[in-house]
């Protein structure tokens, strides 16, 4: 079955890739791989590389793995099997993208990674990820001011196999850790789900009623833990999320979720795909690979200027 | 040949035959290596007391501005100032990082909070232009970024590279000397790192070196 879907894929990738010639663009066919579109962020980033690969003379398709190694390793199949001149990728797995990547790399396919990294150096091109320690400082800065420094409070992780998921958490304990007053009384995973994370927020809520405040892993479980505390009539609960997401943006100016973290989705996309279009035709990025550009904490005072992942100056 | 060097050659034979077999020496009780292996924290600890004992002395000589030369640099620009005396991440829209030398007055400090800091007065206005972060809780991530010869792309990953930041910040911390009692009123010198960015951001740094000037 799952042979035949991949070979069916081959077949397919090929048969493209025999006819593409006939109005392949000059530049090439760039390969843009993300999780899920159902999370906002990551759909910015592939019409951010989209655009700019479009602009910048290249053919471009647009895949998702939804968090799945084995799907991904499949489109990198395809990718390879239709002679992509470069793969630009939010992986899915920092262990297991590390042979999907090698087996581009050995193709002669260089790859451009934004937004997560894998545990290996030397083998992608670039690797582009945000500050997430940086932001989470911020963000857990923001959520120790909005308890007053006290009080009970849970939070929700992301997905473990996803390095951002540990090191957001760990921005995160530099901060609270220091305010002895401030109680985590529960820390549970939520898998980045919107729809998890209401079902983690009930149960919560039930084990502990008397919670204050909910800092959140990323903007799509800060989403799902609202629409919880809301229907539970908790909307005194301070959440506060990541990621910077327009449905965030609108929860915050409509005096729901309190803040959240700005990761320059739009812009690091479009900054992988220059770097992907400069190495392709000198052989170099001119940078290192592993890139980390800074995040900016949203609240109320600047929510206005937020669209699609960049802020307006 | 020795019967034990024929001993060791047979079992060396005999273990490239066994995959999975391998010739582990004993380890010296006394060395480090008889230590359980270290986990992240501890390797970047010893990184961080190696950077401050064998790296920091040469380093702050060669890049340390002092704060009146700064303040006038920054007069033309954060971009004109940095590209003169600053230390920059080759990343989009990474910060600038400046190694500060300033001498002043405390006029404020808080050694209660577990974030100690004092201010210092480094132009002689009177005012407090200059935050010294005392710890032992250090925010940021200065030091670590103020350091050109710490490249990202050389550790595992962002989890690895931020406990560095950690530690050095823990080195800062334990390495200062201060008076006991009050301060406000003392003078000091204080090196170290800071990250500006923008140009009418507050000065606060992570001191790498601390001493009090005589009165």
């Amino acid at each position: 079955m799952k042979l035949n879907r991949r070979l069916m894929i081959s077949a397919f990738g090929l048969s493209l890739a025999i006819a593409m010639p006939g109005f392949a663009s000059a530049e090439g066919l760039i390969a843009i791989i993300t999780p899920s579109h159902d999370n906002p962020f990551f759909k910015a980033e592939a019409v951010g590389a989209e655009a700019r690969a479009k602009e910048l003379g290249y053919e471009t398709v647009v895949m998702v793995h939804d968090d799945d190694p084995n799907k991904q390793s499949e489109l990198f199949g395809t990718a390879i099997a239709r002679g992509a001149a470069a793969i630009i990728l939010d992986n899915a797995g920092a262990d297991a993208t590390v042979a999907a990547v090698q087996r581009a790399k050995d193709a002669g396919i260089p790859s451009f990674l934004i937004d997560r990294e894998i545990k290996e150096s030397g083998i992608a091109v670039s690797q582009i990820v945000s500050n997430n320690y940086q932001g989470a400082q911020l963000g857990a800065e923001e959520f120790v001011k909005l308890m007053g420094e006290e009080g009970q409070y849970a939070e929700l992780l992301g997905r473990e196999a996803d390095t951002n998921a540990g090191i957001r958490s760990s921005g995160y304990h530099d901060i609270i850790d220091q305010y002895p007053d401030m109680e985590m009384v529960a820390q549970q995973t939520a898998n980045w789900s919107q729809t998890e994370a209401y079902t983690v927020m009930e149960t919560m809520l039930q084990a502990h009623p008397d919670i204050k405040g909910v800092i959140s892993g990323n903007d799509t479980m800060a989403m799902g833990a609202w629409a919880a505390l809301e229907a539970a009539g908790r909307t005194d609960v301070m959440v506060v999320g990541f990621d910077g997401s327009n449905d965030v943006r609108d929860s915050i100016k409509a005096g729901g979720i309190k803040a959240t973290v700005l990761q320059p989705a739009y812009r690091q996309a479009q900054l992988a795909v220059e770097q992907a279009d400069q190495y392709l035709k000198t052989g170099s990025t001119g940078v290192e690979e592993k890139q980390l550009m800074d995040c900016v904490l949203i609240n109320g005072d600047n929510a206005e200027q937020l669209e699609t992942f960049a802020l307006s100056e | 040949m020795t019967p034990a060097r024929t001993a060791l050659v047979a079992g060396a034979l005999a273990c490239a035959l066994l995959p999975g077999c391998k010739i582990v020496p004993n380890p010296d009780p006394e060395s480090d290596a008889a230590a359980a292996p270290m986990d992240d924290d501890q390797r970047m600890a010893l990184q961080a007391a190696q950077i401050f004992d064998e790296r920091l002395p040469a380093y702050v000589q060669d890049h340390v501005v002092d704060a009146a030369t700064l303040r006038a640099a920054l007069a033309d620009g954060l971009d004109t100032a940095g590209t003169a005396h600053g230390i920059r991440p080759g990343s989009e829209g990474s910060p600038w990082n400046f190694v500060l030398r300033a001498e002043g007055q405390v006029v404020e400090a808080d050694r209660e909070s577990r974030a100690a800091s004092m201010v210092l007065d480094s132009n002689g206005d009177g005012q407090g232009d200059l935050t010294v972060q005392l710890g032992p809780v250090i925010r940021g991530t200065a030091l670590r970024d103020a350091l050109d010869f710490l490249i990202f792309t050389d550790f595992r990953d962002q989890i690895e590279f931020a406990k560095l930041a950690r530690a050095l910040n823990d080195q800062a911390h334990q390495r200062l000397a201060l008076p006991e009692g009050n301060l406000v009123g003392r003078s000091f010198t204080v090196e170290g790192a800071m990250t500006l960015p923008s140009v009418d951001e507050p000065w606060v740094v992570v001191p790498i070196a601390l001493s009090e000037v005589a009165p």
